[in-house]
């Protein structure tokens, strides 16, 4: 039965039929081969309480604020804000590529989304003040990764919606960690740059007033991230509550900015209900799968194998860690993270490993996956928005940040209180 | 057959704005109640409603990510294949979503009707009669049945006349930007 899903699985990704239509198919096979009971008869209930969820429309509220925030036209402002005041570094103009990606995929949510935007601000000034790039749009790929671990984060909600497990509590875990990667980036470009001064570019010099003239600039998406994260910590409002608060938040700087036309706020919500019923034909399949499996007893089967392997639990997460880089070379990141938890989740549980640990750990396994090729999204959109250079220029220059991210993974086992004391503290 | 598929991608452009919209109202009615909430007089009840908002949308939502070819598919061995190949992977995928398509709906109806024949309320303090939402909530998922038969028909008959580029703009995957 386990080889029957798992190969199914694979199977039927590579046949490239849509992911979440897979995990319903899948499910419904077990069904008929393996079940005693009917089990899809309760399809239409389970999909009916998987969509059913006062804390999933949060995902559609995180999706419309940031269509609201990319359209808005804040980015070019808050990313040469962000310059006046990081462009000293060495690697200078580098360091507000991944300032601006993580600042703007943390507070819209959408890795894609981000990389194309700060793609299209930066790469022009990048090519006119001669930096490498290489190791400038690599940049922007890997800092428009951060946004799925800094809250509010949508595939954290995702995440937490599937395993039961607290999403302001995943949101606490997620924020040490995210700065970290952040901070840890911005470190190897000045490494580099120190030892390869030809990577880096020009950099503009900015005087004390120009640095306090462009503060205001980056009040808007500073003000928004930071009013989201503290009415969730400080208990004022649940994700859902705040995230229709950013919604509100989001419009009001569109329309400062005049930016809100009839037109934006058309093209937004298309947008918001194209990538959120995406997002859920995955969220919906997986649900399924996860139904079909428990009743089966699936799980239970798989840890009993595992630990009939003797790898114990270290042993056993590593493979579950090898295995999450390999197929996050293949396979798009949400539905690598949805398609998979149903399986890894229990089998992590039962080895004694906090869930909550867990989430974060596949975060940074995601994100990675989201910047390694072949299939690595960022990687592809850096690329589109640029429109000229090899593809293998911007698969290069990822390449220092996916050697940090898999010093992040090392780092969360050997020390889970990266994510696990502010959950704890708070 | 392409005069078909564009007015069915049309009017799911509509419906997407209408949930959209409804989305937007969502957002003023959870709002409207954090505030009242801060006046000692919460309205109750918007969590319920933002859940069955959640489900109608995402219901209604899939036929317009079909249109959109927005669906996530594995495409590694897709795009290596020539145009005839890639034609025939389109179909199959497409054929295999019409059928769940129609599965869901199938069972979609056994909620609704066992509902209907138990008058279902739901357990809250609102009380709400579910066959309201589960009502509008199924009829998404019909339309996701009935969309996906009716760009298997059209993509079936490109794929007779061997017109691949049709059949990549009916059925194919649409690239991120």
């Amino acid at each position: 039965m386990i080889l029957f899903t798992t190969s199914g699985l694979f199977t039927l990704l590579l046949a490239s039929i849509p992911v979440g239509i897979i995990l319903i198919l899948l499910s419904i096979a077990l069904d008929t081969f393996f079940s005693p009971f009917p089990l899809m008869r309760g399809l239409g209930q389970v999909v009916w309480s998987s969509s059913n969820s006062g804390t999933l429309i949060a995902i559609p509220f995180f999706v419309l604020l940031g269509e609201i925030l990319v359209r808005s036209g804040v980015a070019s402002r808050t990313y040469n804000a962000l310059n006046s005041w990081l462009s000293w570094l060495p690697g200078g103009l580098i360091h507000a590529n991944i300032a601006t990606s993580t600042l703007f995929s943390a507070t819209s949510g959408s890795s894609v989304a981000t990389a194309a935007t700060v793609a299209t601000v930066a790469t022009p000034q990048g090519d006119r003040l001669g930096y490498d790039p290489r190791l400038f749009t690599g940049a922007i790929a890997a800092g428009g990764t951060l946004g799925i671990m800094i809250p509010p984060s949508i595939n954290l909600i995702v995440y937490g919606f599937l395993t039961e497990t607290s999403i302001p509590r995943l949101f606490l875990a997620g924020l040490l960690p995210g700065i970290l990667l952040a901070l840890l980036f911005m470190l190897i470009v000045v490494a580099l740059c120190v030892w390869k001064p030809s990577l880096g570019g020009q950099s503009p010099e900015y005087d004390w007033g120009q640095r306090m003239r462009g503060l205001p600039d980056l009040l808007p998406v500073m003000g928004l991230f930071v009013t989201i994260v503290v009415t969730i910590y400080a208990g004022i409002a649940t994700p859902t509550e705040s995230a229709a608060l950013g919604v509100v938040f989001a419009l009001i700087i569109a329309g400062l900015n005049r930016a809100l036309t009839l037109d934006m706020l058309n093209e937004a919500l298309r947008g918001t209900i194209k990538t959120t019923s995406m997002i859920m034909l995955v969220v919906i399949g997986a649900y399924v799968l996860n139904f079909a499996l428990t009743a089966l007893g699936i799980s239970r089967q798989l840890q009993q194998l595992l630990e009939g392997l003797g790898l114990g639990a270290y042993g056993t997460l590593m493979v579950i860690v090898l295995i999450y880089i390999v197929l996050g070379f293949f396979i798009e990141t949400l539905s690598l993270m949805v398609a998979t938890i149903p399986i890894v989740v229990p089998i992590i549980e039962s080895f004694g490993f906090d869930k909550i640990w867990f989430g974060i750990l596949m975060i940074v396994l995601i994100e990675m996956a989201l910047i390694t090729p072949p299939v690595g999204l960022n990687l592809y959109v850096v690329q589109s928005v640029r429109k000229r250079g090899k593809m293998a220029d911007v698969v290069a220059g990822a390449l220092p940040f996916v050697l940090i991210m898999l010093g992040m993974v090392g780092l969360l086992i050997l020390i889970p209180g990266l994510a696990l004391w502010l959950p704890a503290a708070l | 057959m392409q005069g078909l598929v564009e007015t069915l991608a049309r009017i799911n452009g509509y419906i997407a704005l209408s949930a959209g919209i409804m989305l937007l109202v969502a957002v003023v009615a959870i709002l409207t109640d954090v505030a009242m909430r801060a006046y000692g007089h919460p309205l109750g009840g918007t969590d319920e409603l933002s859940g069955y908002v959640m489900a109608i949308a995402t219901a209604w939502g899939v036929s317009y990510a079909l249109t959109e070819r927005a669906h996530v598919r594995i495409e590694l061995i897709r795009n290596k294949l020539i145009p005839a190949g890639r034609a025939a992977m389109d179909l199959i995928s497409l054929a295999a979503l019409a059928g769940t398509a129609i599965v869901i709906g199938w069972r979609g109806w056994g909620v609704l009707a066992s509902t209907l024949a138990n008058d279902s309320r739901a357990n809250t303090v609102l009380a709400t009669p579910l066959a309201w939402p589960q009502t509008l909530w199924f009829a998404g998922w019909l339309w996701f049945a009935v969309s996906a038969l009716l760009l298997l028909a059209s993509c079936l008959v490109f794929v007779i006349k061997r017109d691949w580029s049709a059949v990549d703009d009916v059925a194919g995957v649409k690239a991120e930007l």
